[in-house]
């Protein structure tokens, strides 16, 4: 068992995850980013994308995947703090509503939506 | 004086409306609940905002995003009226227009947008037919980002030199009041509350890609949220000014069905009265 981190990844509307995470990977506006424990202090913005975590859960490590919006990543020494706009499950996306919606923001220009539409995709596996 | 039956039917109809601001009233409460409950959820989202605000602020020397520049001079200011979609809540919508009102008479030339179709009928009635405009019910994030892309637009073309947002808070469970609010330009002194933590030294805090960048980006995140949880709280807000609108207009329904049933009583009793003297004279006359 490795060491672990505080973690918490927040949305406007919940705390979608409050717990200990051995690992964080987020999709700065840079790349991705990979966060273990003792990481130097970080302020980050993140792209859409896909955010990944190993976190513990009743003493065993469990994936965590979610297609996030636009938001932030902070790691500081008493843990990382991840704010985006939404975090979805694969569970929660309606795939058929996501293809619409990544045709739409082609259509517009709009690449944040555009790049949280192929997160959610990407998510379901399509 | 009115009739027995005249009387009758009013009591009826006072106890049919007394039931149903009961039933508002208790939905109300049971409204409130979720709504603070929302409200709450947003807390730890908003903390952390704001303490990420303090270190970039901390770490960013010169400061050049528009939000934190003043506006255009002589740009009219905008104003976002927040208000419920619904009445029956006492004088809660109306408080929050006025403000409104009085703060476009103080600015001639201010640029309203409404969030509520009651703060959107009020402004079509004061002369801003087409102004743009969102319900408050449905999904509040959705619309909190439309508002803010909307104004920054405005904000960042020059069409506008600042953005003020007025809106009801909740100052307890019985009271709430109109507060009107700089949304942008932030300037540094508004950031006073947060110099604090800035102050503590945060480390070598590194920024990715720069502080400037995450600034940029965080800014126009601040004001969507901000938005949002004003939303949440005029939701709030309403619900509490809802229980209390109603749950007079029970006790008032309630005092005027006993005075209705004492007026009912005595006119009966009067009729009663006359009735009896009628036989008791005819009785004497027979006897007579």
């Amino acid at each position: 068992m490795g060491s672990t981190v505080p973690f918490k990844l927040i949305t406007p509307a919940e705390i979608v995850f409050e717990g200990e995470a051995e690992l964080v990977i987020a999709v700065t506006t840079e790349g991705e980013e990979g966060i273990l424990p003792r990481h130097a202090p970080l302020l980050a913005a993140l792209r859409p994308g896909i955010l990944r975590a190993n976190v513990r859960r009743d003493g065993s490590t469990e994936r965590l995947e979610r297609a996030t919006g636009e938001g932030f990543l902070q790691a500081l020494p008493d843990g990382v703090t991840v704010l985006v706009d939404e975090a979805l499950r694969f569970e929660d996306i309606d795939v058929a509503k996501a293809r619409e919606e990544l045709a739409a923001a082609s259509a517009a220009g709009d690449r944040s939506a555009e790049a949280f539409a192929a997160a959610k995709l990407r998510l379901t596996g399509r | 004086m009115p009739s027995v039956r005249e009387l009758r039917d009013r009591i009826r109809s006072l106890k049919n409306t007394q039931q149903i601001t009961k039933a508002m009233k208790q939905v109300a409460a049971a409204k409130i609940r979720r709504a603070e409950a929302a409200q709450k959820r947003t807390r730890p989202y908003a903390q952390t905002l704001s303490e990420m605000l303090a270190d970039l602020v901390g770490a960013v020397s010169a400061v050049d995003h528009p939000f934190m520049r003043e506006g255009r001079v002589g740009a009219p200011a905008a104003v976002i009226l927040m208000t419920a979609d619904k009445g029956l809540a006492g004088a809660f919508n109306s408080n929050v227009i006025r403000l409104g009102e009085s703060y476009a008479a103080q600015h001639p030339g201010t640029r309203f947008y409404s969030v509520g179709v009651k703060a959107r009928n009020a402004l079509r009635r004061i002369g801003h037919p087409d102004h743009r405009t969102w319900t408050l019910g449905g999904d509040k994030l959705a619309t909190a980002r439309a508002v803010a892309a909307e104004v920054t637009r405005d904000f960042t073309s020059g069409d506008i030199g600042a953005i003020v947002l007025i809106s009801s808070t909740l100052v307890s469970a019985m009271s709430q009041r109109p507060l009107q609010r700089r949304l942008v330009p932030i300037l540094k002194e508004d950031l006073a509350g947060t110099q604090e933590r800035a102050a503590k030294p945060s480390g070598a805090l590194e920024f990715l890609p720069t502080p400037e960048f995450v600034l940029a980006a965080l800014l126009p995140k601040y004001l969507e949220f901000t938005l949002y949880s004003a939303m949440l709280e005029t939701d709030a807000a309403f619900f509490a000014a809802q229980l209390v609108a109603m749950s007079n207009a029970t006790d008032n329904a309630g005092k005027a069905i006993d005075e209705s049933t004492i007026a009912m009583n005595n006119a009966r009793q009067a009729a009663i009265t006359k009735e009896l003297l009628e036989i008791v004279a005819g009785a004497e006359a027979l006897a007579g």
